[in-house]
Order: structure tokens, then sequence, then C-alpha cells
């Protein structure tokens, strides 16, 4: 006879309860990779290629695209069967049909094909261009025709046609933009001088050589503009003849195209690098057609730069109020009230904290320096309006107190009996923080500011007041002097999401992007988050075994 | 052994430290506290610079007595000052403007406003008034009729000096064609293309009206006027008289106190609305807008009424508010022409300032001017006063009169509206609108979405947590604690793109399937667990205690599925194919795309970890010799854990929960981005709202520095800080209290 566990009397209720604590948190799983998967797959998917389909109709044009959604239509009134299925296509050629996307009712499909000729360019201007290849020419000379004796000829013209591209780009940056900005400095010089107003022989004097530089940088702007011209008029010499599905021609510089694609002929691997591509592109490009098309570069930049100017101020301080609250205050009731006071002040929604940056920075601070460095461009404002240092400051008081509190919780963790030592062997007080102390909390320092970066660049509500635009000129560092121009407007990540997903004009055709950008966004904090998790066990794993 | 011998061979020889490492000492000792202290304030200090903007909002309006004039030969009584206040303008009775500047008193100009050969039997004109909130004048002629003339301004800069002229328009002389009977009261309007109406009683009783149609001539630009007249009789005797723009609304006063109310359309007046209001009423104003009727009494009372329309009953005129009364008979009310205030003054020279929407009296004082006339300049920073021989200039600086305590709070009583609300609406597109400033949508909003997104957070997140401390084995927790934890370093912005433009549509499309969740879920998670408890336990026993959370999570997610699969047969079956027609029709709710529903589950998804989080701790922290005891006891897992656990962890999981309440009370761009942003007041799941945090982050961009939105926006901006900061308080207190009950045991 085995002898088998004595079970106690069943307890149905607290076991039903007991399953339920279980699916609570089986849902909470669940809906993190439910969340993380909805973004991977969304943002992976607007990088790759579909194929082109050619779909005929009983009774309108074909249509050619790619198909992006599938779904049965919903049922007629009360039979509660559906008639069938039918696709979103993104078509494309919004020059001529006027959307990105249609629906398309398959049951009114004859015949459905994946022509190898179907090309899909895509375009600085009006987006993708789905089609075939027709005819290309140069001026009015012919010099190909037919899909893939065009497709051919294309190729090296393309090529070249990107190589103008960035030159053409470098010129209007480098060369013109330097005049344009000596214009600028010039004009400001004027103002100002008209603003002091200095006696008549130095006004005669200094005016004069103002005229005389501007005409100068006149001149050399207008032979500029000329090269650019003409650099702009060869870029466009080359012509594509497109043919959509439907039969309508179009006729396009080949150096309006970025990229051309045959869908249906390209093998995997020039699928993948075609895949790779366009991350690049999403990574290290501008933004085109408002936003809705290229590369997102100018917000990753002016967020990792708003960061790191947070980091500069919030590091010091954040650390020098720790040390006092810790090291340096007497243990009493009113440490401990500013301790929960500070550790509250992490609790305190960031709005209020762009209202602060509003008020306070942007129009008493800002509003204050404008009067008094940058009187004569008045009532333009320079600082005392949203910018990008404004936006770092705010984001530091917000941060702050992240990092008060986790260099208080490292510099607790120090054993007393280290600081104990290092007195006893004749150090001051200050020497045996700084030497000692501050060292042996560092993780937690790290922890702290690291903590502090990845919710700056993930906070949006205080920078929407304080200072970022949907679309910044210029990022905040160039090649003219003072090289950080920390009053300019700048663009974000975070923001970017809202404005691509909520106040731009063709929120179809952006989504994917925004999923994209979401993704990047999400990566980003995840890896800050999880890199401060690494360093403090790192750090602390060796300060345990070092000093201990 | 070192104590021995500095006994016996007294102290060592201390190694003096060196000055500098002292002095470096000392200033290191200073620069961090006063660092320290400066940082820590400086934090603090916000919340002084926030409620420092908020301030000016308490404040009421500061008149000061500036310039005063006298002349020897007495000005006649309806005057006119430019927006400058660097003339004034008067009508004499010999249908002259005398112009005069305010820097010293000399008369400047004098204008004939009529060709005197022509009109000469309209002199001398009588009883000279202004229309209230116009730069209008009136008078009645010598021949029983009105002559009214419009003045404009005119600037020009002589060099940096500023040079205003008056620009009188053609006098309009309006004749009521009354020429037996004496004009008693008149009114007078003049619109800037010259249209114009006046309104008038006379002494044989008969209201009369007229009105003045002016056309241009396509291609030579003459004009010719036209003049429609009617009129009709008075069934009592009229005090005071007040019309509209269009006159389509004249108002008048009995004797006795009664409110008449005469429509007019298409020229003819309906029959009058009289309503019994009271003591004897000396003076009616419309307010900027023409809705607003301000009425002044001879006891000094002051009233504001205006049409309402209940249900669907005529419009009746109403008494909206009462202003606290000044001392004497009302003589004059003069409105503002830029917001909804008034001024008026009494016989005895008592002036009080007000302003309508928020009931407030703002200022009161007096002139020792009595029976005098009034003008409040156009931009509405100052009011003059004269008595034809004296004039008084006192200087307004009324920054927001629009808010009081019952207007950010309370129900108002706003134009248009049948019954006082509550109403957030900042601007609108006319010059005349009535700003609405409640707080009340917004708080009740940011309630709603908190509510809603709890109901999620609160079951998921302490339950999960309830489950990770309690049930699972060490090794599993140090997996999925973090993984939880990670949706709290979740961007916000991110969960507001997917819940607006993700999760909105596709809840709109599976309504019923989500209730079909919540039913499937919970039976999925109790069949499963039942499902483990009947496995042998040789076979259980190869696992680690908890491993079965991998069942649970395939069981919810086949749940999840299941419900989304079902969606449509079960729409079919029980709401007839459309759950939103149904929800139409059956409980008469709208539905919204972005609704409370989708903020609820996108900021439950915020809160969750936060809340998960620190009752896992609470959880965890309960110590296990309470645990021990309680299952050498006998009591099962389960009940350990509803019984000692639990009750003990209480206090934690209360600030748990608190916490998350203030993390979703702030929350912004969620709120921003999956609700449609309305300001309404209602519960409804399945319509928007707008939260104090999401209305900072709507309107800023269009509030002015200093203005009274922007303000208004830092009061929302301080309430949210205070509230997050006393319930993070507690929340924080409460833990420490419990951290100190688990260290004593």
């Amino acid at each position: 006879m085995s002898i088998r566990p004595k079970h106690r009397k069943g307890d149905p209720l607290g076991d039903g309860l007991t399953a339920l604590c279980g699916g609570a948190l089986a849902l909470n799983l669940v809906l993190v990779f439910a969340l993380l998967w909805v973004l991977l797959v969304n943002a992976a998917g607007h990088f790759w290629q579909k194929e082109l389909i050619l779909f005929e109709r009983i009774d309108a044009p074909p249509l050619l695209g790619e198909v992006h959604d599938r779904e049965p239509i919903p049922a007629q009134s009360d039979s509660g069967v559906s008639p069938g299925d039918r696709v979103r296509i993104r078509v494309g050629n919004r020059e001529l049909s006027g959307g990105d996307f249609v629906w398309l009712d398959l049951t009114t499909v004859t015949r459905e094909s994946r022509p190898d000729d179907g090309v899909l360019l895509e375009r600085l201007e009006w987006g993708n261009f789905y089609g075939t290849m027709v005819e290309l020419r140069r001026g009015e000379e012919v010099l190909a025709t037919g899909p893939d004796r065009v497709w051919s000829a294309f190729q090296a013209i393309h090529l070249e046609k990107q190589r103008e591209f960035e030159a053409l780009h470098r010129f209007e940056k480098g060369q013109i933009g330097d005049v344009n900005y000596r214009l600028e400095r010039i004009h400001s010089a004027q103002r100002k001088l008209e603003f002091e107003q200095p006696d008549p022989e130095t006004l005669g004097r200094r005016s004069e050589e103002l005229d005389r530089r501007k005409e100068t940088a006149e001149v050399e702007f207008e032979a500029l503009t000329r090269q650019l011209f003409a650099m702009r008029e060869e870029f466009v010499a080359e012509t594509l003849v497109m043919e959509a599905a439907d039969g309508t021609r179009k006729e396009m510089a080949v150096g309006e195209v970025v990229r051309a694609v045959q869908p249906n002929r390209i093998g995997t691997f020039s699928t993948l690098s075609l895949y790779a591509s366009r991350i690049k592109e999403f990574l290290f490009d501008a933004p085109r057609e408002s936003n809705t098309e290229g590369g997102i570069f100018p917000a990753i930049f002016g967020t990792v730069m708003m960061v790191f100017i947070m980091s500069f101020a919030v590091a010091p301080f954040g650390v020098l109020a720790a040390l006092y609250l810790r090291e340096y205050a007497r243990q009493g009731f009113l440490v401990r009230v500013l301790r929960i006071a500070v550790n509250n002040l992490a609790g305190v929604p960031s709005i209020v904290f762009g209202m602060f940056g509003l008020g306070f920075l942007v129009y008493l601070i800002g509003g204050s320096i404008d009067q008094l460095f940058y009187p004569e461009v008045l009532p333009r404002p320079t600082f005392g309006t949203g910018g990008i240092l404004w936006a770092s400051l705010t984001l530091a008081l917000l941060t702050v107190p992240v990092v008060i509190v986790a260099t208080e919780e490292g510099l607790a963790a120090v054993p007393r009996i280290v600081r104990e030592g290092s007195l006893a062997l004749g150090a001051t007080k200050f020497e045996t923080t700084w030497r000692v102390v501050v060292p042996a909390a560092a993780p937690g320092i790290l922890t702290g500011l690291i903590l502090a970066m990845a919710r700056a660049a993930g906070e949006v509500a205080p920078l929407m007041i304080v200072g970022m635009v949907k679309l910044a000129p210029s990022l905040p560092i160039d090649s003219h002097f003072p090289f950080f121009h920390l009053e300019r407007k700048f663009m974000h990540l975070g923001f970017h999401i809202y404005d691509l997903g909520f106040q731009s004009p063709n929120v179809e055709a952006t989504k994917p992007l925004v999923f994209a950008t979401a993704f990047l966004l999400i990566a980003v904090v995840t890896v800050m988050n999880l890199l401060a998790i690494a360093v403090r066990n790192h750090l602390v794993n060796k300060y345990a075994t070092s000093a201990v | 052994m070192g104590t021995s011998s500095a006994r016996n061979q007294g102290r060592p020889e201390r190694a003096p430290t060196a000055r500098g490492r002292l002095i470096a000492d000392k200033t290191a000792r200073w620069a961090v506290t006063a660092g320290g202290l400066a940082i820590i304030a400086s934090i603090l200090g916000i919340l002084v610079f926030i409620l420092v903007e908020v301030a000016p909002l308490a404040g009421g309006a500061e008149v000061e007595r500036q310039r005063e004039w006298s002349w020897d030969e007495p000005l006649p009584g309806a005057f006119l000052v430019d927006e400058h206040r660097s003339s004034v303008a008067f009508l004499r009775d010999d249908a002259h403007l005398t112009v005069v500047s305010t820097d010293d008193g000399r008369i400047i100009e004098e204008i004939p406003l009529l060709d005197l050969e022509h009109d000469g039997d309209l002199l001398p004109l009588q009883s000279a008034k202004g229309v209230p909130g116009r730069q209008i004048l009136y008078a009645t002629t010598a021949d029983q009729r009105v002559l009214a003339v419009r003045v404009d301004w005119t600037v020009t800069f002589d060099g940096a000096r500023r040079v205003v002229k008056a620009d009188p328009d053609r006098a309009i002389v309006f004749d009521f064609g009354v020429d037996q009977s004496k004009i008693d009261l008149a009114a007078v309007r003049i619109d800037p293309d010259g249209e114009a109406v006046a309104a008038a009683t006379t002494e044989d009783g008969r209201l009369v009206w007229v009105r003045r149609l002016v056309e241009e001539a396509l291609f030579s630009g003459e004009t010719t006027e036209s003049w429609i007249r009617n009129g009709r009789p008075l069934t009592r005797a009229i005090k005071a008289i007040a019309i509209d723009e269009q006159l389509e609304n004249i108002y008048g006063a009995s004797m006795d106190g009664a409110l008449g109310w005469w429509r007019v359309r298409n020229d003819q007046a309906e029959d009058p609305q009289w309503v019994r209001s009271g003591d004897p009423i000396t003076r009616l104003s419309m307010l900027i807008g023409d809705r607003s009727l301000v009425v002044g009494r001879f006891s000094g009372a002051l009233e504001v009424w205006f049409p309402v329309r209940r249900d669907d009953e005529p419009e009746r005129l109403t008494r909206i508010r009462q202003f606290p009364a000044l001392a004497g008979p009302i003589r004059e009310i003069v409105p503002s022409m830029r917001n909804k205030g008034f001024v008026a003054a009494t016989e005895e020279g008592n002036i009080g300032l007000y302003y309508s929407t928020s009931g407030r009296l703002l200022w009161a004082g007096e002139s020792d001017l009595p029976a005098s006339k009034m003008f409040m300049t156009p931009k509405a920073n100052a009011v003059f006063v004269s008595d034809g021989s004296r004039m008084i200039e006192f200087a307004i600086d009324n920054p927001h009169p629009e808010v009081s305590l019952k207007a950010l709070f309370g129900k108002v009583w706003y134009e248009s509206y049948p019954e006082p609300a509550h109403v957030w609406q900042s601007s609108g597109g006319t010059d005349d609108f009535e700003p609405k400033l409640s707080m009340v949508p917004l708080m009740i909003g940011t309630l709603k979405g908190t509510v809603y997104s709890l109901l999620l957070a609160i079951p998921l997140g302490v339950f999960g947590a309830m489950y990770t401390s309690q049930f699972l084995h060490p090794s599993y927790k140090r997996i999925v604690k973090p993984t939880v934890e990670v949706m709290a370093a979740l961007p916000s912005v991110v969960l507001g793109f997917l819940a607006g433009l993700w999760l909105a549509p596709r809840i709109e499309q599976i309504l019923p399937g989500l209730i079909l969740m919540f039913l499937l879920v919970p039976i999925s998670a109790v069949a499963v667990g039942f499902a483990w408890r009947s496995l042998p336990m040789s076979f259980r026993g190869r696992f680690l205690p908890g491993a079965e959370t991998v069942l649970y999570i395939a069981a919810v997610s086949l749940a999840l599925w299941c419900a989304i699969r079902l969606n449509t047969p079960f729409e079919m079956l029980l709401f007839g194919g459309n759950a939103q027609e149904w929800l139409l029709e059956a409980t008469g709710l709208q539905y919204d795309q972005r609704n409370a529903i989708v903020v609820g589950l996108a900021m439950g998804f915020a809160v969750i970890p936060i809340i998960f989080s620190i009752a896992e701790d609470a959880f965890s922290n309960v110590p296990n010799n309470l645990i021990s005891g309680s299952l050498a006891l006998g009591a099962n897992r389960w009940q350990t854990v509803t019984r000692v656990v639990l009750p003990s962890a209480s206090p934690g999981i209360f600030s748990a929960i608190v916490i998350g309440f203030g993390r979703a009370v702030g929350e912004t761009m969620i709120v921003l981005m999956a609700t449609g942003n309305t300001p309404i007041l209602d519960w409804s799941p399945f319509n928007g709202f707008r939260t104090l945090s999401a209305n900072i982050a709507v309107e800023i961009p269009e509030a002015p520095l200093g203005g009274t939105l922007y303000r208004a926006l830092f009061l929302a901006a301080v309430m949210l800080f205070v509230f997050t900061f006393v319930i993070n308080t507690v929340a924080e207190l409460v833990r420490q209290r419990l951290r100190r009950r688990y260290a004593e045991m």
C-alpha cells in the first residue's frame, strides 16, 4: 500500500480566487507583450517591400498597388453573412487620384496578377508612384522606350542624379547657407546700429561699412544663386514618362525619384537590402513632405541634444542636493519633511513643470535676456520664446528629484565603516565625502542619471509648451558661431509622434512612420532603463567585493 | 594597546591637519549646505512661482482718480472721449461738436454738425445724451425729432506726437412722425455703415421706432437712404428704455417697476411681455453683445436680465443675477465696449464697477459730482464723469474681472443658456463672446478618466502583485516583476498614440467583444486554475510553484482571441448587429470613437505598473514569520493570503492605489490623444472628456501672457500640483508607518 500525501479539505472558493489572481497577472503580461508586438509588427512592416498586385475590375479601370489590409465586408442588415472580403490598397499616385489608399471590394475583381514590370517610385514630392515605365527622355531627345530598356537606362542616370542631389544639398546648406548667414548678421548689425543711435560720425562710418559688406555679400549671393539655378536645371534635365495602371501618363524628372523598385522582380536578398536601406533613410535622413516621408534624423538629434543639456544641469545639482540631505544636514524632522517633499515632486504632473518653464524660464528669464542683450530685434523674441535650452532646463527640474532620490539611496548604501575608516586615517569630511563616499555611491548616481535621461527622452507634455516645433528649419548645432544655438526650436521624437499622428493632413499614410518612430522611442527608453539596471548591478557587485 | 601607551606617555602626537585642507573642508561644508538648500528651495519655489502667477486673479479692480478739469462757462451734458483719452467731444445745443483737449482743458475745435441755413428749425437741441457703450451722441430737436451723430476719431502722428481729431459722421435726424406730442425718452443705435435705428416714447403714450436703411449704388458709390417708421400705443408709462443694434428687441421699464419686452419682427412689434420685478426702475442698458439687459433701480439695486428659452416654451425675460447695490437711485449705467462689464452711478455720485458673468462688484467709490453724466473709454480703462462745469477722470486697472470663485467653481447662468451651468469655453469667434471659465467640467473630466483607468488598473495591478509575491517562485518573480515594470517606462505619448489611432478604431468595432472579454477572461482563468489543481500532485510537483502562469497566459490569450472572433455573432445575438445603434436607441448614449473606455484602457495600462510595483513590495515585505505562523496553524495558502498577508499589507496597497491615482490625475498625453477633448459634464463611458492637464496643453498656446486665460491655466496647474503633492505625501507617510511597523516585528 503506497503512502499518499494527505490533502486538506478542498477550498474551491480560495482556489477560484487564486486562479483569478493568476489570470490578472497573466493578463498584465499578455498586455505588455501585445503592445510590444503591435508596435514591432507595425513598425517593422513599414520598411518591408510588399508585392505589387494588379487588380482588374469589372466596370472600372484596373488598380495597381500594395495590399495593406484585408477584412470581411460588414454584413448587410439582417442576413448576417458577409458578401465577401475587401482589401485596402496603397495605390499612391496622389497627384492623379487624390489619395494614397483605396478600399477595393474583391467581389468586383476579375483578375489579380503580379506584373513583372510594375515599378514603385519613391519621390521627393507627391509620395509614391505605382505604374510602368514608358520612356526616358532628355529634353526632346528620347533615350529609351519600353519598360525593360528604360529600367536599365534609368539605373545609371538615377545614380548620377542622386550624386547631383547630394551636391545640390551640400551647396545649398554650405556656400549659400554661409552667405545667407552673413547677410542675416549684417542685417541685424544694421538694426542694432539704428537702435543704439551713436553719434552721427560713427553712425555714418559704420553704416557705410555695413552697406559695403552687404553689397559684396549680395553680389556673391546672386552669383551663387545663378549657379544653383544651373545645377537645378541640370538636375531635372532627364525626365521619365510613367504610365499608371489606368493608362494615365505622367512625366517626372529623374532627379525627383528617391528610389525606384520593381518589387515583383527582386529576390530575397535585394528585398533585405532594400529593407536595410529604408531603415537607414529613416534614421539618418531629414523628413520630406511635411514630415510624412523620409527620415526623422532631426528629431533624434534634437532629443539626444536636449537630454544631454539636461544631464549637464541635472547631474551636479541633483548630487549636490543629495549630498546635503544625506551627508551634511543634521538628520531631523526638517530634513525628513524636505526629503518627502523632494520625493513627491517626482509625482507632480509634468505639465505643471511645463507651465513653470513657460512662465518663469521663457517669459521671465528669457524675456529679461532679450531686453538686456537683444533689444534691437524686439519685439521678435530671441530667448523669450520656447527653445532647446528652456526645454532642457524644464526637464532638468522635472527629473532632479529622480537623481536626488537615487543618489541618496546610493549614499545611504555606503557602509558607515568606510566613512569612519577614512576619517580615522585623518581625512577631512570633505575629503572623505569626495574621495570615498561619492565614488562608492557612483552606481546610485549613475542609475539616477540614466533614469532621469530615460524619463526626459519620453516626456512630451511639458515640451509642447516650452519649445518644440513640428519642423525645425535647422539643427541646434551648425558651423556658424557660436555653434550651439540654445535659443533655437528643435524637433523631438515624442512630439513627432503626437504631431504626425494627430496633426498630420494625411494620417493614414503617415501611420506606419509613426509606429516606427514610436518603436524607436520605446527602444531608446527601454534600453536606457535596462542600462540603468545593468550599471547598478555591475557597480554594486564591484563595490560590494572591493570595499567590504 | 593604543590606550595603555597613550595613558603612559601622554597623548600621541597628532599630525596637524594642513590649513589648506581645513579651509577646503569648511568651504565645502558651506558650499554644499548653501547649494543644497538653494536647490531644494528653488524646486519648492516652483509652487510659489505658480501661485504668484495665479494670485492676480483674486484681486479686484484698481481705480484711481486722476485728472480733473473745470470750465468757467459750463459745457452741456453729453460727451465722448477717444480711446487714447486725449480729447473730449461735447454735443452743444446749437448742433456743434465742441472738442476739448484733456491736456489743458481748452477747446481745440468746434465742428458744426448741420447745415444751419437748411436745418435751422431743428435748434435748439435739448437733453443731449450719449449712447451707453458707443461713440454716439444724440439730442431731441426743437421740432420733436432726434438728432444723432456717430463720432470717429482719426489718429495722425506729428513726429512722435500723437494727434487725435474728432471726425463726426453726418448727423442723422430721426423723424418719428410725432409732431403733436413731445418725445420723452429715446434710444439710438448707429452702425458704422450708416444703418441706424431709434426708438422713443411720446408724451401721449406711444412707443415709436424708426429704422434707417442705406443703400449704396454699385458704381457711383452714392448712397440713398430710406426710412421705416412704426409704433404702437403703450399701456403703461415708461421710465427707461433700451434697444439692441438690430432693433429686434425693445425693453422698457414702467413707473411701478415692471419690465416690458417688445419683440420687433419685420418692424412690427409683438405684444409686450411684462414682468413684475419689484422696485421702480430708473435705468436700462444693454451689455456688449446685445443679449444682457442691466436694470438699475430707484433703490440702488442692479440686476442683469435676459430672455431665456426653457424646453419648448417661448422665451421669457428672466432675472439672471443681482449685484451688490449702490446707495441711492441709479442714474447712469454705462457698459464696457470690451467685455461684459459695466459702470453704474447714482444721483449722489456713487460709482460702482461691475462685471456681469462673475457677478462681481469690482470697485465702488464716489465722485463729488452729483447728477452727472458718465463715459467709459473704448478700451475700458477709464471713466470720465462730468456735470458740465467740472470733469473727473477715473483710471481703471481691471485685468481679470471675469473671474470669481463662483465663476470658476459654481454654476453660472451664461447668456443664451437655459439655466445656470458649469461650462468651460475660453474663447469664441466674436468680440462680444462671454468667456466661460468653469473648472468643474475639467475637474470632472479628470476624475472620469482617472476612475475609468483605475477600474482596470486596481484589480489587475493589485491581484497581479498578490499572485506574483505569494504564489510565484522567486526565480520566476525575478523575470515577471521587471517585465511588468518595463511598462512604467513606456513614454505616455506612445500609449496615447496607440490608444488614439490603433485601439480606438478597433474598440469601436469590437465593442460587444469587449464585454465578452470581461466574461471570458476570468472564466478561462478559473477553468485553468481548477484544471491545474486536478492534475496529480506527482505531476505538479515536478514544477516550481508558479509555473502554471504559463497556462494562465495561454488561457487568457485564448480567451481574448475568442472574444474577438465571437464579436460578430455576439453582436448579432444581443444588439441586432450594431451595438452602437442599439446603445443609442436603448440608452440614448452617443458613441464617440475616442471615449472614456479607450482612455481607461490606455491610462490603466500606464498606471498598472505603478500599482503593481508598489503593491508587490508591500506584499513581499510582510514578514515571513507571520506567513509561516499562519501556515503552521493549519491555514491554507489562500486563507493565509487573505487573512494575514492582505490585512497587514493593506496600508501599502492603499498607498499603491493612491500613487496610481495621482499619476492618472496628472497624465496629459494619453488623454490629449485618446479623447476628443470636449469639456463636457458627463459620466458616460462612451464619450470623451477634457482633463485639467490636457486643457493646459490645448489652450496654453492661445493664452496671451498675463491674460485671464493664462492665469486660469496656471490655476489648473496649481490644482494639479497641490492635489498630487498632498496625495503623494499621504501615501508616503502611510508607507513609512508601515515600514516602521514591520521593523518592530
